[in-house]
């Protein structure tokens, strides 16, 4: 809080005259408190019921899970696990670390990673995170310090689940649930408790969740040991009022700020602004089998013609980051398999005019577009499509409600982004949209050429094959234009100048690693 | 409200003010000049918006986004975009232009239709009274226990919004004030001689309600219909802030100043320009209908 | 007067149902709440699931009764997001948003009775237009830009003012202005006219004409009078700044039932969006009620309406 002596005088003044003091928010380096803040609300701590991204973030504040991936390297190395081998396709052996403790006094072993998997694992706990503990069949002790996982099936991305989803709570965590209005136990009502860097202390739903340090963290682990004494999280709905707290020093930390207004900040206070690339990317898809009742998307030359007149870099490079880039394939560029090699469709208005004249749209044409997210970057599409003489009216819902229309066919164009749920594997983006599903813009069962290229690459073991697998689907989709990728987005952070602290494209800000300068 | 308003009518209706009578009060009052004048104004501003707007209102040019206005002191400033451009690189003042377009279309269409609706049930309840008056109250005491904003918003944002939908849902839900007045008006006017007269001569009931009654009950609707019209304006602004106003790349001023919130901060001006235009909008509107009252029932205001 | 506050009642009740019956079906027709539920990686098969556990699968009207027979009983079910109790949340809530709401009420009146008395005390003087200015410009704001430009000057610039928050009572200073700001200019107008009104009534003549001092003419004969229906006013705007809260909340991370709204509107949780807009309506019949009731005790022509 940098406020100058006439500042404190006249906040003085003014509480003195209101009868009241104003309360110093606890914010900031003097108070050893990082305040954070998102614009949604947690009421349930606990990272297997409640599935936003805020609690993955605490997930790994408050819990450790068996194994860690490092970021640099892209490998896995021990956390609560020192050593796992497979015994077979759906069975893995684990050691584990010793002399770890729970932030309740009970020291960590087998018995705990035996009970947390079997009760994600299980039907009846209503975990809400389904996807990451379904591949998990169960768990048995298998000596002192050893633990047996079963799985359901192969899972081949069974490790960085280990690492990013699987938090482990003490044995019997989840006994003391009181019954919930249904008379089912109400198994996000228990307090959490973890052996993470930080240790749950109050939680009022929907505005804060205050943390603090774990003085018992074990040493050597490859989280570190905790530097900053408190972690706070703060909802704040309105971005306006999440600016004035950061400039005012009330919070340290935001993030998802909008370009113009990152720029700004930087200037304008004691804050320091970091652009870093996510694992998101923007499409367009298009009603490819015209179910929409619109179908100018059908022809695959009025497709090409929308790629060729939308201005992607400028776009990525005005509205969204310098970490943004422009993308080409059905995928994100980090992701394994996903190529550049592909048909590309180059900013060319004139080309487009000509595409759709010789489409039979030489004036044009109106149609539907849809979107639910960052709205400025679909009104500079319309602002692209309007010069060619595509006039697209757009309607901007909530994301489920979308979500609902594009499964039933009904979106002549939607303009969509994906997060691969953090999967660095094209099955985890192309292989979704392409094989013939929901999402697939030709509709259920899609395009059989690209569903089998597909389903190929998804089977295939050896890792050359499955790329050759992949870029031939890839290539097929970009070459029909049955979407149009835009580009991978770029994440504006904002925080206090006295934070060290650095973003990772994997949007799981590791505040557990942040410390003050 | 309602019993100036009976006021109001019955004067016109006993002793009709001399037009010429009417004028003078009119042109001396100074709220009602202002109003009439700042309303025509921007009234003019949306007609001849295509002749006099510099620039095509949607046709963004993202390398040339956020000029300041020429009076900031700014190497970007240039009369070619007087009011500066947006973070999209379209022109301030097309957009204002074609804005003042819209917000008026808004607040108009939103006010005729609970017009309609609220004088339709005002005039029904008050002219037969018994069960029907029963039922139209129901209906309105039930609309007034609703909590406007409340309802808006979750109807916008479930149904998805649009220029159509947020009218519809406006004029849906703001007639409330349009039938408590008509009621009371009516009633009072039921009891009048002339309509009684009428009714003895044998006048059919729709000659009755909208030959006799409508006439003389107007010029409180129009002030209602001031109050309204502003209403519509400002509530759109208010969904426009939570995203559920109309669709961009509508340029309604509601919209502009939502889309300009969050560089409020930074760039001041991006949010006062449409901010000022539509403070004045309501302001308008508000005088005139202030100044409505006050020319056509002076007693009201000493 | 019995008879009357009977009938008043039953018109109440009916008001009531007929709003539970209108939410109830207005928010069903709306979307599959299952889906909504079942979030971003969900398959039908959990979507089905989900629509069978929480009992979406039946008749619309068997699901209406339900709902309408436990909300009697305080029950409004679970929220799908909060997973507590919608009743408790919503308790938990109302507190805040109704301290919000008396603040704001609070200041509207200081505001405003004031000004209103002054007015029609010097009718066309300079205190008049200027009471008349602060009121049409009060109206003519959109109430979140209000709102943010008292961030701008007393949190940012100033920093007189803590933005955020709901600890101290500093935290509620500018919600109350941006909230309270706009039931001013009805509340002043209000006043102005009964003033002007009453003032000109022949017992307050007689009551000078006897030669009793100026201001115990004003504030024990005229202003008693006057303010009676500025009473049935506010407490209608207060049941309106319940449910009119919702920009303000968000503005200023307020923790009330509007912030709740929107919140709960935005994850389309339903049990959450039924319970408050029921709840807010209820305040406002409860309101309309008393405020009726004191009126027509008041004025017993009413009565007869």
């Amino acid at each position: 809080m940098k406020s100058t002596k006439i500042q404190m005088l006249a906040r003085a003044a003014v509480g003195a005259a209101l009868g009241l003091a104003a309360a110093p928010a606890l914010a900031g380096k003097a108070d050893d408190t990082l305040t954070w803040s998102t614009d949604r609300e947690v009421a349930v701590v606990d990272p297997y019921y409640n599935n936003t991204r805020e609690l993955v973030i605490m997930g790994h504040l408050g819990w450790d899970a068996l194994l860690f991936r490092n970021l640099e390297t892209g490998e896995y190395e021990p956390l609560l696990a020192t050593e796992w081998t497979w015994v077979d396709d759906t069975t893995m052996d684990l050691t584990l670390r010793e002399g770890v403790v729970f932030h309740d006094g009970t020291s960590f072993g087998p018995e705990d990673v035996a009970y947390t998997v079997n009760h994600v694992a299980s039907p009846d706990s209503g975990v809400l995170t389904t996807n990451n503990v379904k591949w998990l069949e169960s768990a048995e002790v298998t000596g002192e310090n050893t633990v047996r996982l079963k799985l359901d099936a192969p899972f081949p991305a069974a490790l960085a689940y280990m690492a990013g989803a699987i938090f482990i709570v003490p044995e019997g965590h989840y006994d003391s649930a009181p019954m919930g209005a249904d008379g089912k136990p109400d198994y996000s009502a228990v307090d959490p408790v973890g052996t993470g860097p930080y240790k749950w202390t109050d939680t009022r739903a929907g505005e804060y969740v205050h943390w603090e340090a774990n003085a018992d963290y074990f040493e050597g682990g490859p989280k570190g040991t905790p530097s900053i004494g408190k972690i706070h999280f703060r909802t704040i709905k309105e971005s306006n009022t999440q600016l004035a707290e950061l400039l005012t020093g009330g919070i340290d930390w935001v993030w998802d700020v909008p370009k113009d207004q990152a720029e700004r900040l930087e200037g304008a206070g004691p804050v320091q602004v970091e652009n870093a690339k996510t694992m998101r990317i923007s499409y367009l898809t298009f009603d490819v089998a015209g179910r929409s009742g619109q179908e100018f998307f059908k022809d695959a030359r009025v497709r090409r013609a929308v790629a060729h007149a939308i201005d992607r870099e400028a776009i990525a490079r005005n509205l969204v980051g310098p970490a943004s880039v422009v993308i080409h394939a059905a995928c994100h560029p980090d992701q394994f398999a996903c190529t550049g090699e592909v048909p590309q469709y180059e900013y060319d208005p004139e080309k487009a005019k000509a595409l759709l004249a010789e489409a039979g749209y030489p004036d044009g044409f109106e149609f539907d577009i849809y979107a639910y997210r960052q709205r400025e970057f679909t009104e500079a599409v319309i602002g692209d499509l309007a010069r060619v003489g595509i006039r697209a009216k757009l309607s901007f819902l909530q994301y489920r409600a979308l979500r609902d229309l594009i499964w039933g066919g009904e979106t002549p164009l939607a303009h969509m982004t994906w997060g691969s749920n953090s999967i660095p594997d094209v099955s985890a983006s192309t292989s979704h949209f392409f094989s013939g599903g929901k999402d697939d813009p030709s509709g259920p069962g899609g395009d059989g050429d690209v569903v089998a290229m597909l389903g190929k690459g998804d089977t295939t073991v050896e890792p050359a094959d499955r790329a050759a697998a992949y870029q031939a689907a890839l290539s097929r989709i970009a070459e029909e234009a049955y979407w149009v990728p835009m580009f991978t987005y770029a994440k504006y952070y904002a925080f206090s100048e006295d934070l060290d602290f650095t973003p990772t494209p994997d949007e799981i800000p590791r505040f557990y690693a942040a410390s003050w300068k | 409200m309602s019993d100036q308003t009976l006021d109001l009518a019955a004067i016109r209706a006993t002793a009709p003010t001399p037009a010429a009578k009417l004028r003078k009060r009119a042109f001396g009052h100074a709220g009602f000049v202002f109003g009439a004048g700042v309303l025509l104004v921007i009234v003019a501003m949306a007609l001849l918006a295509p002749w006099i707007a510099p620039h095509d209102p949607y046709d963004q040019v993202l390398d040339r986004k956020l000029i300041p206005p020429v009076w900031f002191d700014h190497a970007k400033a240039t009369w070619e975009h007087p009011l500066g451009t947006d973070m999209l690189g379209r022109d301030y003042l097309s957009r204002l232009l074609y804005g003042a377009r819209i917000s008026l279309l808004i607040g108009f269409s939103a006010m005729a239709i609970s017009l309609v609706i609220g004088t339709s049930l005002g005039l029904a309840a008050g002219y037969f009274g018994g069960r029907v008056d029963a039922v139209c109250s129901f209906i309105i005491t039930t609309r007034l226990s609703m909590p406007v904003v409340l309802v808006a918003i979750a109807v916008v944002s479930l149904i998805g919004s649009s220029l159509t939908v947020v009218v519809l849902v406006l004029g849906l839900l703001i007639w409330d004030q349009f039938a408590v007045v008509t009621r009371a008006a009516t009633m009072q006017m039921r009891q009048r001689d002339f309509v009684a007269a009428a009714e003895t001569l044998g006048s059919s009931r729709a000659r009755i309600i909208f030959g006799e009654i409508l006439p003389n009950i107007a010029p409180g609707l129009i002030v209602v219909a001031t109050i309204e019209m502003a209403h519509a304006i400002l509530l759109e602004a208010a969904l426009s802030f939570l995203g559920l106003g109309v669709q961009p790349p509508l340029p309604s001023w509601g919209l502009m100043i939502a889309e300009a919130k969050g560089l409020m901060f930074f760039e001041a001006w991006l949010i006062t320009v449409p901010g000022a235009a539509l403070f004045f909008l309501v302001l308008a509107i508000n005088l005139l209908g202030d100044g409505l009252r006050d020319v056509t029932a002076p007693e009201n205001r000493n | 007067m019995l008879a009357y506050v009977v009938r008043r009642l039953g018109v109440a009740v009916l008001v009531a149902l007929t709003v539970s019956a209108l939410t109830f079906s207005m928010i069903y027709l709306s979307g599959d709440p299952a889906v909504a539920l079942a979030g971003e990686a969900a398959t039908q098969a959990d979507i089905e699931s989900i629509r069978q556990y929480y009992g979406y699968d039946r008749p619309i009207i068997v699901q209406y009764f339900d709902w309408l027979g436990r909300a009697l009983q305080g029950d409004f079910g679970q929220s799908h997001y909060l997973r507590a109790p919608v009743a408790e949340v919503i308790f938990e809530r109302l507190p805040t948003t109704m301290l919000l709401g008396a603040l704001a009420l609070a200041f509207a009146l200081a505001l405003s009775i004031p000004l209103g008395v002054l007015a029609a005390i010097r009718p066309n003087s300079l205190i008049d237009r200027a009471a008349l200015t602060l009121a049409v410009v009060g109206q003519a704001m959109p109430s979140f830009w209000f709102a943010l430009t008292l961030v701008l000057w007393f949190g940012i610039t100033w920093r007189l003012l803590p933005i955020t928050g709901s600890d101290s009572w500093a935290n509620f200073v500018m919600p109350a202005i941006a909230l309270g700001y706009y039931v001013t200019p009805a509340v002043m107008r209000l006043t102005r006219a009964g003033m002007l009104e009453v003032l000109a009534a022949d017992y307050i003549r007689t009551a000078r004409a006897k030669g009793l001092r100026p201001h115990t003419v004003l504030f024990k004969h005229a202003l008693r009078n006057a303010i009676i229906p500025v009473v049935a006013l506010a407490a209608v705007q207060f049941g309106f700044m319940l449910g009119g809260s919702i920009v303000i909340e968000t503005i200023f991370a307020i923790n009330g039932l509007g912030y709740l709204a929107w919140e709960s509107i935005q994850r389309a949780d339903l049990p959450m969006m039924q319970a408050i807009v029921l709840v807010l309506s209820l305040f406002y019949i409860v309101l309309t009620l008393v405020a009726d009731l004191l009126n027509a005790w008041l004025d017993p022509r009413l009565r007869t309406a």
